[in-house]
């Protein structure tokens, strides 16, 4: 209390210590004042909520078959349930050594919840959607990239010329496309790629185009990490008569990986941003849906409520992303402390 | 003993790349054969039949697919160049005010950077467009005569006319950037030593003078490689043009391949533009942080 008082004392002296300042900051408070009320008048008084309310479900799981429900709302309420433990950090160590488990499991359980197979009956990828779509398309791309980014990065470190190249080109070439040039021809290309006969689905062809893409970031990422772990620890190894590959699976990668991973969350934050892309390029996840709500002439014209709530949607899984990742590295710490 | 262990390993990996690739075009060139369109730019000179709302450059319909791209390459140029600009005076801006010794300017800019940066970028310049430029009732004049005036048809600035797609990719791309650009201008300021400030305190020079004679000269070659890699962003984002109508080298391109159904050739020409746009601004800043450090050290 006593603390909070004093920072009040403190935000006074600072905002108000001169003359400039001190006008600075009433016009601040005022246009900040005026932009809240007239923002909570129109959302309590001229705001039509119905446009949000009536197509919850729609924004939530697209268009999945309503009897089957369950299965996107289980799927999205572990994802709840998940970050609750992981923030909140439990007391039981085998919990704690299973998280990372837990996340990266997540993933392949959505797809089983939302394709169906043993004892689900299946369900067509056309009618995935809403934010289940978004989730899937983050979490599947990432668990494919990751992987990707980590082998391009340790062939760009490389001391065999040719592979060292090679990554080095699928790297610069990849940073220097836009995604949506990546996306729109991963939905094009791919199918020519592939054998004849062979038909894919426009989920798995977005997953691909995204893993594409999102490791060759990742892969810069993860070299700024490696690059940032002093000789000595490979020196170490070596002394020890460790094999190279033991020596980069068990003593470089652990190190980089914990240094990468603020901007490993921050690839994952834009992923998550990203996938908004696909709604242009013919996926109904969440900025899709918001499209084609707007799109039906019932609710024409309800624009700021739809951007307001999918900005919202979006912010909150982002942070939440974050504050995760945040938990996760002082959970990994922690356990290397328990040792 | 060594030496032949990586070569073969080297060889190994070369040849399992150029099978994959061999599968790769095997496929490609058994699917092109399906479909009957085989592989050639003869196209590009054929008339392009579309009309452009946008172009810096005298186009009609009956001109080549080829001057379209270019026109379009033109309109991505400009809507790159301008957002820059701005871009980099926003950012610049917040990013000051992020550091400076005002709070509240601290919290609204801190808050400012923490809401752009959480959205997508697509949604927010279909706000832009679709709420902020299209949702003008009548024309919004600025006070001082006809300096600046905004409708749903677009903007009129200084007598230039600009779009309303145009407007609103350039606020959207600007406002975007801006905020990732502070974050950079932020860590370029805070990589500067405390006692610089304190010194020129010391001496009595005024906050502003200081900051632009002492602070921003040493934290520059901080700023500038996030600040190149921020206008490659820029850049790259631009192509996002095409959820609000502005015919760019993408939206074109997009297009293009619709009415003649190729992806490949169209992938092409996509990935060249891009990789020139690239060189353009990494050798632009290069330029820039050579003259910056050339004038640091006389």
């Amino acid at each position: 209390m006593k603390n909070r008082y004093s920072q009040i004392k403190n935000l006074k002296r600072v905002a108000f210590s001169n003359t400039v300042d001190s006008i600075v900051s009433l016009i601040i408070i005022s246009i900040g004042i005026t932009t809240l009320l007239t923002l909570s008048k129109w959302m309590i008084f001229s705001a039509n909520w119905s446009v949000v309310s009536i197509n919850l479900p729609l924004f939530l799981f697209g268009s999945f078959p309503n009897d089957q429900l369950w299965r996107p709302g289980l799927w999205i309420s572990l994802f709840a349930i998940f970050s609750l433990i992981t923030i909140l950090g439990p007391q039981w160590s085998w919990l704690r050594k299973s998280l990372l488990l837990l996340w990266i499991s997540y993933g392949p359980l959505g797809v089983f919840l939302l394709a169906g197979g043993i004892g689900l009956s299946s369900v067509e990828s056309q009618n995935w959607g809403g934010l289940t779509l978004t989730i899937l398309l983050t979490s599947c791309s990432a668990i494919f990239s990751l992987p990707l980014g980590i082998a391009l990065a340790l062939g760009r470190q490389s001391t065999l010329p040719i592979v060292k190249n090679l990554s080095s080109i699928y790297i610069d070439v990849m940073r220097s496309i836009p995604l949506i040039a990546v996306l729109f021809f991963g939905q094009l290309l791919i199918p020519l790629f592939l054998p004849v006969g062979l038909e894919i689905d426009r989920v798995s062809r977005a997953i691909i185009a995204f893993t594409l893409f999102v490791s060759a970031y990742i892969a810069e990422d993860v070299r700024g990490g490696l690059q940032s772990i002093s000789r000595t620890q490979k020196e170490a190894g070596e002394v020890l008569g460790l094999h190279p590959f033991q020596i980069t699976c068990l003593i470089i990668l652990p190190q980089a990986l914990r240094v990468a991973l603020p901007s490993l969350t921050n690839q994952a934050v834009g992923l998550l941003q990203n996938t908004s892309l696909m709604a242009i390029l013919g996926l109904v996840e969440l900025l899709g849906v918001g499209r084609s709500v707007l799109a039906n002439p019932e609710f024409i014209g309800r624009y700021i409520e739809v951007y307001l709530l999918l900005a919202a949607i979006y912010w909150i899984l982002g942070t939440l992303m974050a504050l995760i990742a945040r938990h996760l590295e002082q959970q990994l710490t922690l356990e290397k402390k328990d040792l | 003993m060594k030496i032949s262990y990586n070569a073969i390993a080297q060889l190994l990996i070369a040849l399992l790349v150029i099978f994959v690739i061999c599968i790769l075009i095997n496929n490609l060139t058994l699917n092109l054969i399906k479909t009957g369109l085989g592989f050639s730019f003869a196209w590009l000179f054929r008339p392009a039949s579309f009309a452009l709302a946008e172009h810096p450059l005298p186009y009609s319909p009956s001109d080549s697919y080829a001057w379209a791209l270019f026109i379009g390459w033109l309109n991505s140029l400009k809507v790159i160049f301008y957002s820059l600009l701005l871009a980099t005076l926003i950012g610049t801006c917040v990013g000051l005010f992020r550091v400076g010794k005002n709070a509240l300017l601290r919290i609204v800019s801190a808050g400012y950077i923490a809401i752009i940066r959480q959205t997508p970028l697509l949604l927010q310049l279909m706000f832009w467009y679709f709420v902020a430029i299209l949702g003008i009732k009548e024309t919004i004049t600025s006070p001082i005569g006809d300096l600046l005036s905004i409708s749903n048809q677009g903007t009129n600035f200084l007598g230039i006319k600009l779009s309303a797609e145009f407007t609103s990719l350039l606020i959207g791309l600007s406002v975007f950037t801006s905020a990732y650009i502070a974050e950079v201008v932020r860590g370029g300021i805070n990589s500067v030593q405390k006692g610089q400030w304190e010194s020129f305190r010391s001496l009595g020079l005024r906050e502003s003078t200081g900051l632009y004679k002492i602070i921003i000269p040493q934290a520059l070659p901080a700023i500038l490689p996030g600040l190149t890699s921020q206008y490659l962003n820029l850049a790259k984002n631009s192509t996002l043009a095409i959820a609000v109508g502005y015919s760019d080298i993408y939206a074109i391109n997009d297009t293009i391949i619709n009415q003649t159904g190729r992806p490949i050739e169209g992938f092409i020409i996509l990935l060249l533009s891009f990789l020139f746009l690239n060189l353009l601004i990494s050798n632009g800043m290069e330029l820039l942080n050579s003259m910056i450090t050339k004038s640091n050290n006389p």
